[in-house]
Parts: C-alpha cells; structure tokens; sequence
C-alpha cells in the first residue's frame, strides 16, 4: 500500500460482464458487472447488506432488485438506478483494491478507465459525471487501445477486445489512434448469449433455463470449429432434471460473431498503409473475456490467410489485459496532465 | 528503449488531449425547464399564431395575451397596422412581411430526438437517441461562437415527453425550433434526408413515421387532425416551411459532398406534436436512415456526425441571415 495523500493510480475495465481493476499499490481484481439492491425488508434482514456486487448480488439474486447497468460496455442510460449501479461498481472495485475513499487518509485516485471505441462522447461524459466523488481525475481512452499501451505494440499491430458487449478493433501505427483506426461491433459475448438462448429453446422447447445458465454454459463450453467431445448439460424439462446436448448450438452461437468479426478484421487492414499491412497482419492480438473461446485464434488466422497471410495471438491474461494497460497509462501521464483532467 | 518512450509519450498527449476535448465540449449553461401541459402550450401557440398575422382571424382574437405579445410591444402594433397590408379583409390571413417589425433571430432550440427510449435502432445496435444526442451536442458547440444562444430539449440520454420538450421552447421563448432525428425506412436500400414542417399529409409512410415519433404524446391522429385544421395556416407555417426548405438544401448540398448516394427527399409536412405544438418556426429533420447499413457506417464516424452539424449550423444561419434584415425604408 502506497503512503495515505500520495496519489493512487489504478486502471479500470468496466465491462459488461465483467470488471477489473488494476491499482499502482499491487491490488488486481475482477468483479461480475452485477449490483443488486433487497427487494423488501425480509430481503435487506436475509442479506444484511443495503446493496450487494458482484457474485455475491448474482448469488442472491432471487432477493434483489439486480442490475447488470453496462450495455454494450457503456452506461444503460435514462435509468438513474443503473447509472447508480455504475457508482456501487466503481466504489466496490476501489474499495477491492484498498483505496481509502473516505477520512482524513482519504488516497487521491488517478482514474484510466476503458470505454468502447467508437463510444459516443456523451456517453464518455456521462461516465465521466459518474466517476465524479470516486475518482479526482478521469481519463478515458478506447478499450483496445489501453491493452495495446499495457503490452508495449504501439507500431504495427492490432487488437480486437472482444468483451460481452462489444468488440472493439484499434490498429496501433506509433500514433495516438483517429477514428479511421478504431472500430466497435455489437457482435460479442452479449451476441452469442442471445444466439445460444435462441437455439437451444428451438432444439428443447420444453427445458427450463435462465440467462445466467446460459452465460455459465457459454463460458464453460465456448468453441468454433470442429467440436473435440459432446457438449452435455442438465436443465430441468417439466421438473425434471435431463441432459441435454448442446453442441451444435454451441458452436453455431459462438460461430456467429466470427463473419462481422472477420469482416472488420479485413476492413481496417485494407486501412493501413499498404507498405505496412504485412507487418499488421503478423500482429494481431485478441484479449478479452470472449477471445478465450476455443479456436478462436485459428479462425481468425483463417480470415488472415484470405488476406496473405498473419499471425492472431490472444493475450496472456485476458482478463486483466485492460485494466493493467489502463494502470499503464495513469502512471505514465504526468501529474499536469491529471490535473486537465480533474472531476 | 527511448523509441518506445518516445511513442508513449506522443500517445500520451494524445489520451490528454482526446479528453480534454470531451471535457470542453460539453461544458454550458443548463436550462430551466417548467412542468406545463402540451394543451397549455397548443392553445398558447394558436393564440400567438393570430397575433402574428396582420388580419387576425377572429376565432382566436380572445387567446392574443401571450408572451409575444410584450416581446414585440404596443408600438409594434401600432407599425403592422401602419402598412398597406392593413387595409386586407380579416379573415383572408396573410404571411407576415418580417420587414415590418424589427424581429431577429436569437435563441434556437434543437431537440434531439427520443433519449431514454432508443428510437430507430440499426441492425447492428446503433440507437437513434445516440445520434440526435451526438449531433445536437456538436451543433451547440459549432454555435458557440456565433451570436446565438442555443438551448438543448435534452443534454443527456433522458426520456423526455413531447410536451415538455413543447413547453420548453415555448417557456424560453426560443425563435426557431429544429428537432433532430434518424429516419427507419422500407425497403432498407432507402437513404436519404427529408425535413419536414407542421402540416396535413395524406401519404401513408409519413403518417406512419408521424405516428412512431408522436408514440405516448396522448393525442390520437384525430386530435392532431382537429388541431392542425386550426393552426396550420398560421404565419408560423410559411417560416416553418422556408426554415425547413433553407436547412434541408444546406444539409443535402454538404453532405452529398462525402456521401454521394444520399437522396434527397425533399421538404414534406406532417403532424408531428413538437412541431405542432412550439409557438416558432419549427421543423424536424430526419438527417440518415438508420435502417440503411451503409448509412449507419457513415454515421459511426465522427466526421460524418460533425458534418451533419456543420450542415445544420450552416442551414440555421441562412435562414437566419435572411430573416434578420433590417426594417424596410421609411417604414
């Protein structure tokens, strides 16, 4: 832990599904994006808490008003209880990593948190306006583009953030990334969820299962291409429990983000100067929650041969690529810079 | 080593910069908004529309205690009675000739359309209220060194009820009203701008368009009908529909520039409530067509929502430029 009063630099991956933080004293941790508040009396009694995140509001979720307040990794707007929901996140992540938001000790928080390419600068507002009285300095920069600053490919490389809600693209040329360089898709982990949830009714219209059965299959089972074994889970079909196959819904989810996703792969590579596009091409890095879905990286290279030829590789820590970059950031910028940018 | 530090420390100014920028560009004054009803402001609005008109109609005679009518005085009055348009019989209502009275320009409303609810939503999760926010933020930006004042009906993603966005522009006494929005349209190879005024239709793709942008106002198409019998010959409808000709020349004239496929679709009038309701010249405008992929490519790129903007800005200026003439000789 960094002295009390000395600033704290933390970098933040507000996702939607999940959140990471990664703090300049040491303190790494990721949080399922869910908040929940009891429902009545008996709830708060049972929970002994007047809002829960995470795991634990997931857990008990059946007692709570639960809020999942990212959409499309950006703030669910026009609902003050989401945008609330976005607070408890942020506090609980410093809380996590040990930050003291409160007293005479209170730490100075220097905030980088990752948003969506091609997000709307309202909305970038509008999570800076959130970050207000937990943070006293905010920057934000693209998803993509704070996994490629943490890594150091800064020439000649691009990285797809393929998170739940969104899929994000940035080509890194030595330069701060224009809009030409950077793309955001809906087609994610979201996107697959939706697809899996409407195949699997089709195939067993009568077996009962929750969207959260749903993300926990897709999580544990992901994969395109060929399948290795089948994929058997148990659901309950008129209140009993059965197996259930689901491995030709698996794959045609999970294979259904990879056209738009290749597509756009194609599309921003025909972007890059043309005596650089080989170098690019041998250099694409996939991170986030949705690029550990097996084969992914084969299929991507595939996409890659049509063009010539390239290298995909996915990121040693998926989940932290983008807090740590974000943590990268905050500690490069200087304390002038930070001070442009106070709340 | 020094290589590498050198590109951080350049993507660094580059992060500070980007930010900086998002930090400025939304920084103004917030408006005052009052709770009034949309059947307030109707019954308001045809009194002003009377007031307006050299030979006031003598159905809405007893409504003339408006604000228009202290901001443009007794003396006013007197001038329009003055010119030799007075001697025209009462119930033949005629524009009115802006070279009368000192009238200008000063304070525009732009409503950015929907906001809570998404409006039209692309295939590819692309929400209108996304892009009206957008393009009005930009507008009020590009406005700000120009001796306008603008006023914004919403400033975050807010669900905000077609009348109180009519009783805000009225309450502020705003001198035009240009509600932004991004058109859905069959079949999906449509592109193209269209704006439209207050005023009757009988084509069934606008009603319907008017229908989806009227949703939860509470009038039915009857109730528009019935009020727009009244309201639109008002002198509003004549600066309505030269606003609305004047910005959507402007827009198509810039954008065909960058995007050569765009269509124009011309002025058109519909029963829109915002229009319907607002005491100013008002128009809406229908700036892309979310249901068209192409088009929605275009509007992810901020140049295109700049220049959307831009074009607006430049419209608003025209019709400005020509209504903020100064008094005819001798008069």
């Amino acid at each position: 832990m960094e002295e009390s009063n000395e600033p704290l630099c933390v970098g933040i991956d507000l996702g939607t599904s999940r959140s990471s933080i990664s703090a300049s004293n040491g303190e790494r941790h990721v949080i399922d994006s869910y908040v929940g508040w009891p429902l009545d009396m008996v709830a708060r009694k049972i929970v002994k808490k007047s809002v829960l995140v995470g795991r634990e509001a997931l857990d008990s979720r059946s007692m709570l008003d639960l809020r999942r307040p990212l959409e499309r990794g950006i703030m669910k707007e026009g609902s003050e209880k989401d945008q609330e929901a976005v607070q408890e996140i942020l506090k609980h992540l410093i809380n996590l990593a040990g930050i003291k938001q409160k007293g005479k000790n209170k730490s100075k928080v220097r905030a980088v948190v990752g948003v969506p390419a091609e997000a709307f600068r309202v909305s970038r507002q509008n999570l800076r306006n959130t970050m207000e009285g937990i943070a006293d300095s905010v920057m934000l920069v693209s998803e993509p583009f704070a996994v490629a600053y943490g890594l150091e490919a800064l020439l000649h490389a691009l990285v797809i953030d393929i998170g739940a809600g969104t899929a994000d693209f940035c080509v890194m040329q030595g330069r701060y990334p224009t809009e030409d360089d950077q793309r955001t898709l809906s087609s994610a982990g979201d996107s697959i969820d939706e697809q899996l949830e409407k195949l699997i009714r089709e195939h067993y219209p009568e077996a009962q299962f929750s969207v959260h059965m749903i993300r926990q299959w897709k999580e544990r089972f992901s994969f395109v291409g060929e399948p290795k074994d089948r994929i058997i889970v148990t659901a309950p079909v008129k209140g009993k429990v059965t197996d259930l196959d689901i491995t030709a819904e698996i794959r045609a989810a999970c294979e259904s983000i990879l056209p738009p996703i290749c597509e756009t792969l194609q599309d921003i590579l025909s972007k890059v100067e043309p005596d650089f596009q080989d170098r690019v091409r041998n250099n694409v890095i996939l991170a986030g929650g949705s690029s550990m879905i097996t084969g992914l990286t084969d299929a991507v290279q595939k996409s890659l041969a049509e063009l010539g030829g390239g290298r995909a590789t996915v990121v040693k820590d998926p989940v932290f690529a983008g807090s740590d970059g974000g943590l990268a950031i905050a500690r490069d910028a200087s304390s002038s810079d930070w001070e442009k940018l106070s709340l | 080593m020094a290589a590498t530090n050198d590109t951080k420390a350049k993507l660094l100014r580059g992060v500070v910069q980007d930010n900086v920028n998002i930090v400025q560009g939304v920084r103004t004054k917030r408006a005052v908004k009052r709770k009034l009803s949309l059947r307030y402001w109707l019954s308001a609005g045809i009194g002003m529309a009377g007031l307006v008109y050299i030979a006031i109609p003598s159905q809405v005679v007893s409504t003339a205690n408006t604000s228009l009518t202290a901001a443009i005085g007794t003396a006013t009055f007197a001038n329009i009675a003055q010119t030799p348009e007075s001697s025209a019989p009462l119930d033949s209502p005629r524009p009115l000739d802006k070279n009368a009275v000192p009238l200008a320009i000063k304070r525009i409303v732009i409503d950015p359309g929907h906001g809570g609810e998404p409006g039209a939503v692309s295939e590819s999760g692309l929400m209108e209220k996304e892009i009206t926010l957008d393009v009005a933020l930009r507008l009020r930006r590009l406005m700000a060194n120009e001796p306008y004042e603008v006023l914004l009906t919403r400033q975050t993603d807010q669900l905000v009820p077609l009348d109180k966005r009519v009783a805000f522009a009225n309450e502020n006494k705003g001198d035009l009203f240009v509600s932004i929005h991004v058109n859905s349209m069959e079949p999906k190879t449509l592109r193209g701008l269209e704006t439209y005024y207050v005023g009757p239709t009988d084509d069934p793709a606008t009603l319907r368009l008017a229908s989806i942008e009227n949703k939860d106002s509470g009038y039915s198409l009857a109730d528009y009908k019935k009020i727009l019998e009244k309201i639109y010959v008002d002198a509003r409808h004549d600066e309505s529909r030269t606003l609305a000709k004047t910005i959507q020349a402007q827009l198509h004239h810039s954008l065909k520039s960058v995007n050569p496929r765009l269509e124009n679709r011309g002025v058109k009038t519909a029963p829109f409530v915002v229009l319907i309701g607002t005491q100013m010249p008002a128009i809406l405008v229908e700036v892309s067509a979310l249901s068209n992929e192409e088009e929605v490519k275009l509007l992810t790129k901020e140049n295109y929502r700049e220049n959307i903007a831009l074009a607006l800005v430049q419209g608003i200026k025209n019709y400005a430029r020509n209504f903020n003439v100064p008094e005819r000789k001798g008069s």
